[in-house]
C-alpha cells in the first residue's frame, strides 16, 4: 500500500550549515506520527519543505503517491507561532483556506460549523483573536487547518506556547478530535511525553545535521486518556526516547549558552 | 476544557480587562470634567482680559465678539461661501493624495525598481517643508481652486506614501507563510494579508495627511485666492478686523478638531479588531 505521506531523502543546507540529511519518513493512512528532536535540529525546516514553502536540496515529497512541490489543500498546517489573522474573526479565520481555494459553499460552511463545534468554539465565531486565550487560539488554528479537509494534517509544536495545564488539556482534546476522523497526522514536538502520548510511532531526530536516529512504535491502547501517562509502558517509552536524544539536547543547550555568552 | 457555552468573561484576563474598563470609565468622566472646566475657565479669562485689560480692539477680540462675528458672517452667506471653497480644495486634494499616495506606496513596497526610482524622491520631499513652495505653485497655476488642490496634494501625499509603504513591508512574515501554505497566490497574499495588515498604517497616514492638508489650504489661500477661509483671514488682517480674523481662526480650529474626530471614527469602523473588547 502506498503511504499517505512519503518524505523521501530530504537534505537541506543553509549556506554551510547542514540542517537536514537524508530524511525519509512514510506516514500511513490514518496514522498519527510524531517527530521529536532537540531545538534547532531542523524540525520546522522539514515541515516548511513538506509545506512547499521551502525547497530542499535533494529528495521529494509525495502525497498519495503524487509528488508535490507547491503548497496545496492536500496538506493542512498548524504552526509553532500563533498565526491567526488578527483582523479576522474566529469564523473568518477558520474559512480562510476555503476562501483562498475558492471552496466556500453551503456544504463547506456547514462542515466548518461542525468543526468549530468539534474544537469547542461554538459561540465564539464573532470574536477576534485578541479576545481569545492561547488555548482557544490554537483551537482556531487547528480548525482552520482542518477546514480545507486536507489529506494530511501537519502540526509544528502547536502547543509549545501554552502553559503546562492547558497543554495537557489540548493533548487530550487532540486525541479526541483525531479519534473522530482519524486523519493522517504528522506532529512535531520536542516534548517527549507529548509525542509518546499522541502518536502511533515516534521518529527521533538527532541534530547537526538533523537526521533520523530511530523510529519507535508506540504500542499503547486507544482511545488514550490521561491515565495512560501513568502506565509503566508509557514511562518506559518516554525513557527510551529520552535516552536517544539526551546527549543532543545537552549539546544544544550548551551551544545556545555559548552563543548567548 | 471550558465548555463553549460558558461566557468568556469567566476567563481571568477578561475579568481583569473588565475591571480596568470600569476604572477607566470613572477616570474618564473625571478627566472630561477637568477638560471642560479648563476650557471654560480659559474662555472666561480671555473675555475678561479683552474687556478690561487689552481694551484696544486692534490687538484682541473677545470670545463674545468672535461669536457675534461668526453669526454675522453666516447670516450674510459669506461664511458658507468661504467654507465651501476651502472645503472643495481640501477634500479634492486629500482624496487625490490618499489614492495616489496608496498607489505609490504600493509600488515602492512591492517592486524593487519602483523603490529604487521613486524612493529617493519620496524620502527627500518628505523631509522638505513643501509648504514653502506653495507661493511658487500659486504663481504657476493661478488663483483658482486647482492651484490650492495641488498644494494640498503635494503636502498630504508624502505621509500617505511613506505609511502605506511601511505598512505593506511590516506585514508579519509568519502570517504570509501561513497564507502561502494554504496556496495563496501573489494577489491573494496582497489582498488578504498585506493590505489588511497595512490598514492601520494607512489610517495613521490619513491622520497626518488631514493635518498637513488643512495647513496647506490656508497657506495657499494666503498667497492668492478669491475666496476661502485663508482669504477671509488675510482680508480681515489687512483691515485690522480682529473679530473677523479670530472668527476665521476659530472656524479652522473647530474644523481640525472635527476632522480628527472623524478619522478616529473611521479607524474604529475599519479596524474593529483593534478596538474589540473596549466597549463590549
Ligand atoms: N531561513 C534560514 N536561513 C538560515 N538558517 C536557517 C533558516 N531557517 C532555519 N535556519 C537554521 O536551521 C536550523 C534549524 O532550524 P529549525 O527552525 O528548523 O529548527 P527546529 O528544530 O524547528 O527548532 P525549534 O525546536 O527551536 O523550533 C537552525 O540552526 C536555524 O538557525
Ligand atoms: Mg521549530
Amino acid at each position: 500500500m502506498t503511504p499517505k505521506l512519503e518524505v523521501r531523502d530530504i537534505s537541506k543546507s543553509f549556506g554551510t550549515l547542514e540542517v537536514l540529511r537524508g530524511i525519509s519518513i512514510d506516514v500511513a493512512d490514518h496514522e498519527f506520527l510524531a517527530i521529536v528532536g532537540p531545538s534547532g535540529c531542523g524540525k520546522t525546516t522539514l515541515l516548511r519543505t513538506i509545506a512547499g514553502i521551502e525547497t530542499s536540496d535533494t529528495g521529494s515529497i509525495r502525497v498519495d503517491g503524487k509528488q508535490v512541490t507547491k503548497p496545496g489543500a492536500d496538506r493542512g498546517f498548524v504552526f509553532q507561532q500563533d498565526c491567526l489573522f488578527p483582523w479576522r474573526t474566529v469564523w473568518e479565520n477558520t474559512i480562510f483556506g476555503l476562501e483562498i481555494n475558492g471552496k466556500v459553499s453551503a456544504e463547506t460552511t456547514a462542515r466548518t460549523r461542525q468543526l468549530l463545534q468539534l474544537v469547542g468554539l461554538t459561540g465564539f465565531e464573532k470574536y477576534y483573536p485578541t479576545q481569545l486565550s492561547g488555548g482557544m487560539r490554537q483551537r482556531v488554528n487547528l480548525a482552520r487547518a482542518l477546514a480545507i479537509n486536507p489529506e494530511v494534517l501537519i502540526m509544528d509544536e502547536p502547543f509549545s506556547a501554552l502553559d503546562a495545564q492547558t497543554r495537557e488539556v489540548m493533548q487530550l482534546e487532540l486525541t479526541r478530535i483525531w479519534q473522530q476522523g482519524r486523519k493522517t497526522v504528522l506532529f512535531i514536538t520536542h516534548q517527549i511525553d507529548e509525542a509518546v502520548f499522541l502518536a502511533d510511532r515516534v521518529v527521533v531526530l538527532g541534530r547537526r545535521p538533523g537526521r533520523i536516529k530511530e523510529v519507535v512504535p508506540i504500542d499503547l491502547p486507544r482511545p488514550r486518556g490521561l491515565a495512560v501517562k501513568r502506565d509503566p509502558r508509557f514511562v518506559t517509552y518516554v525513557d527510551r526516547v529520552w535516552n536517544l536524544i539526551e546527549n543532543d539536547v545537552r549539546d544544544s543547550v550548551r551551544e545556545d549558552a555559548t552563543v548567548a555568552s | 476544557m471550558a465548555d463553549a457555552s460558558k461566557p468568556v468573561t469567566a476567563d481571568e484576563t477578561q475579568a481583569d480587562d473588565a475591571a480596568r474598563g470600569r476604572l477607566a470609565k470613572g477616570g474618564k468622566r473625571r478627566l472630561s470634567f477637568a477638560s471642560a472646566a479648563s476650557i471654560l475657565g480659559g474662555l472666561l479669562l480671555w473675555e475678561l482680559a479683552g474687556r478690561f485689560l487689552v481694551r484696544n480692539s486692534l490687538f484682541l477680540a473677545t470670545p463674545t465678539q468672535i461669536v457675534e462675528e461668526i453669526v454675522k458672517l453666516a447670516a450674510s452667506g459669506e461664511l458658507q461661501l468661504h467654507m465651501w471653497t476651502s472645503g472643495q480644495e481640501f477634500f479634492i486634494g486629500l482624496a487625490i493624495a490618499i489614492v495616489l499616495g496608496i498607489a505609490v506606496g504600493f509600488i515602492t513596497a512591492s517592486s524593487r525598481l519602483g523603490d529604487r526610482t521613486l524612493g529617493p524622491w519620496v524620502t527627500a520631499l518628505y523631509a522638505t517643508p513643501t509648504i514653502a513652495i506653495s507661493p511658487l505653485i500659486i504663481l504657476w497655476t493661478g488663483i483658482g481652486i486647482w492651484s490650492k488642490v495641488i498644494v494640498v496634494v503635494i503636502n498630504s501625499i508624502f505621509p500617505m506614501i511613506i505609511n502605506t509603504d511601511a505598512g505593506l513591508r511590516a506585514t508579519d512574515k509568519h502570517l504570509l507563510d501561513a497564507a502561502r501554505c494554504f496556496g495563496a497566490s501573489r494577489w491573494q497574499l496582497f489582498w488578504k494579508v498585506s493590505l489588511p495588515a497595512a490598514i492601520p498604517f494607512v489610517l495613521a497616514g490619513i491622520r497626518l495627511a488631514v493635518g498637513r492638508g488643512l495647513v496647506a489650504v490656508v497657506v495657499a489661500e494666503l498667497f492668492g485666492a478669491r475666496a476661502g477661509l485663508g482669504y477671509l483671514l488675510i482680508q480681515a488682517s489687512e483691515v485690522f478686523n480682529m473679530p473677523r480674523l479670530f472668527a476665521a481662526v476659530v472656524i479652522l480650529a473647530v474644523t481640525g478638531i472635527v476632522l480628527t474626530w472623524l478619522v478616529g471614527r473611521a479607524e474604529r469602523i475599519l479596524l474593529p479588531w483593534r478596538f474589540a473588547g473596549d466597549d463590549r
